[in-house]
């Protein structure tokens, strides 16, 4: 965060961008950070216990349970660096969104934005053409798509089969400022960010 | 490897500069067995076992592949000339659809005898699916029983890209196919076969995993990992194996589903 407001004091971004939770396994936070944010007053949940979930899980866990009278139905969360590095990490974040199916999870890197699109519902994606696309995908995760459709594409699916071995869709184009598509699978939904 | 056996080199690229190359005579014996080792990533093996971008019999540089090749290689040798390094580095072959490459890289290359492969009208494909097509047709008659494809350059960048690549190592599931990034590596390991992966703790590890790509797996079993696998059900949306850790020099691992292997690299 300093980095991004170089004419100003480090500790003072630090202060104004300061984590209200801190939460993992630990094994990876630096002893100096976790004492400033501490010291701040940032919530410090220490879940080492826990090998089986990933932090970004224990993490949308939490936002999940949290204030439980708030009213979450528009709830969307966005994960920042979610890509790149380890690819095991990578394959952990893209579980994430397939594990909590229900909630708007967006994934985020420099180049791409990558979200859930359940089986469940047709969707209807709006194009912001200035900072997003025109490169997108559809990919079966998971599970092979027998029938997928869409509208909004330079090549539209048209019950058409996807699987990985087979068919996916990359390197696709949006056309337009809306994209349908309805799947008998979950499918994960890419689109190329702009450099701004 | 007996001492006649000549190793056969072939070099591709994708997004970047690939390096292909046999490493493993098949054991008559262990029919259902496949063994893996990344001894191409050890920085001290004898030079006529090493990928070797001179030695290489083919170079092939995927459209967008040949700018990374014409930016990067003067920067690894930045004592001299950078016409001189292209030329030393130059790709036999650039193929794909042609709309990343930059003109003045197409025409540099183009001067030297690189063959331009325009698949432009092809756009079922990626450009490294168009690559490893080349490959695996190339010199029919030469024996690549041996041949192990390795991608550089291979994750990162746009995502759609990364899940085509990924799809490449599924639709040439009986191709050796090493997809490499600065943090990881990660091959396919097909159902049809047990797995042995030997690991060089020198320069891999010990951070892993095994991903059930395209299909759950109702039954995977590991040995030598920290959190093994014991017919266990793995699936997107369920479990699947991340942070998992390497415990020895090696692990097996058998399933009924293709599973995708992933180590991470450690930097030298």
């Amino acid at each position: 965060m300093p980095r991004l407001f170089p004419q100003e004091d480090a500790s003072d971004v630090r202060r104004r961008y300061k984590p209200d939770v801190i939460k993992g396994d630990m094994d990876s936070i630096r002893t100096e950070v976790l004492d400033f944010y501490t010291t701040l007053g940032t919530e410090i949940i220490d879940k080492s216990h826990d090998q089986d979930t990933t932090d970004l899980h224990k993490c949308v866990t939490y936002i999940r349970d949290f204030a439980p009278d708030l009213d979450k139905s528009n709830l969307c969360i966005l994960v920042a660096g979610a890509l790149g590095g380890r690819f095991d990490h990578e394959m952990g974040n893209l579980n994430v969104l397939c594990r909590f199916s229900s909630l708007r999870i967006v994934l985020l890197s420099d180049d791409s934005l990558i979200h859930l699109l359940p089986r469940t519902h047709h969707h209807e994606i709006h194009i912001l053409s200035s900072i997003e696309g025109p490169h997108c995908g559809l990919i079966p995760i998971g599970m092979p798509s027998s029938s997928s459709t869409t509208t909004g594409l330079q090549w539209d699916l048209n019950e058409t089969e996807m699987r990985f071995g087979g068919l996916i869709s990359t390197s696709n184009i949006v056309t337009g400022e809306k994209v349908t598509v309805q799947s008998d699978s979950d499918l994960l939904w890419t689109i190329s960010i702009k450099k701004l | 490897m007996l001492p006649s056996q000549r190793k056969r080199k072939i070099t591709i690229s994708s997004l970047s500069f690939l390096f292909g190359f046999s490493f493993f005579p098949r054991r008559p014996l262990a029919m259902d067995l496949m063994h893996h080792s990344s001894t191409f990533l050890l920085p001290t093996i004898p030079s006529d076992h090493r990928p070797s971008l001179t030695a290489a019999q083919l170079r092939l540089c995927a459209d967008g592949g040949a700018n990374r090749v014409y930016d990067e290689m003067p920067r690894l040798f930045p004592q001299e000339d950078a016409s001189d390094v292209r030329r030393r580095y130059k790709p036999d072959v650039i193929k794909g659809d042609m709309d990343s490459i930059r003109t003045e890289v197409l025409d540099f290359y183009t001067s030297l005898g690189t063959e331009i492969i325009d698949k432009s009208h092809d756009q079922d494909t990626t450009d490294l699916h168009k690559c490893v097509t080349y490959i695996r047709d190339f010199a029919p008659d030469l024996d690549k029983s041996n041949l192990c494809i390795l991608v550089a350059g291979a994750l990162g960048g746009r995502f759609d890209h990364e899940m085509g690549n990924l799809n490449v190592l599924c639709r040439f599931s009986s191709l050796r196919i090493v997809l490499l990034s600065d943090d990881s590596l990660i091959h396919l390991l097909p159902r049809t076969h047990h797995h042995e992966i030997h690991i060089l703790s020198s320069i891999e590890g010990p951070h892993c995993g095994l991903m059930p790509i395209g299909m759950p797996s109702s039954s995977s079993t590991t040995t030598g990992l920290q959190w093994d696998l014991n017919e266990t059900e793995m699936r997107f949306g369920g479990l699947i194996s991340t942070s998992n850790i390497v415990t020895g020099e090696k692990v097996t691992v058998r399933s009924d589903s293709d599973l995708l292997w992933t180590i991470s690299i450690k930097k030298l």
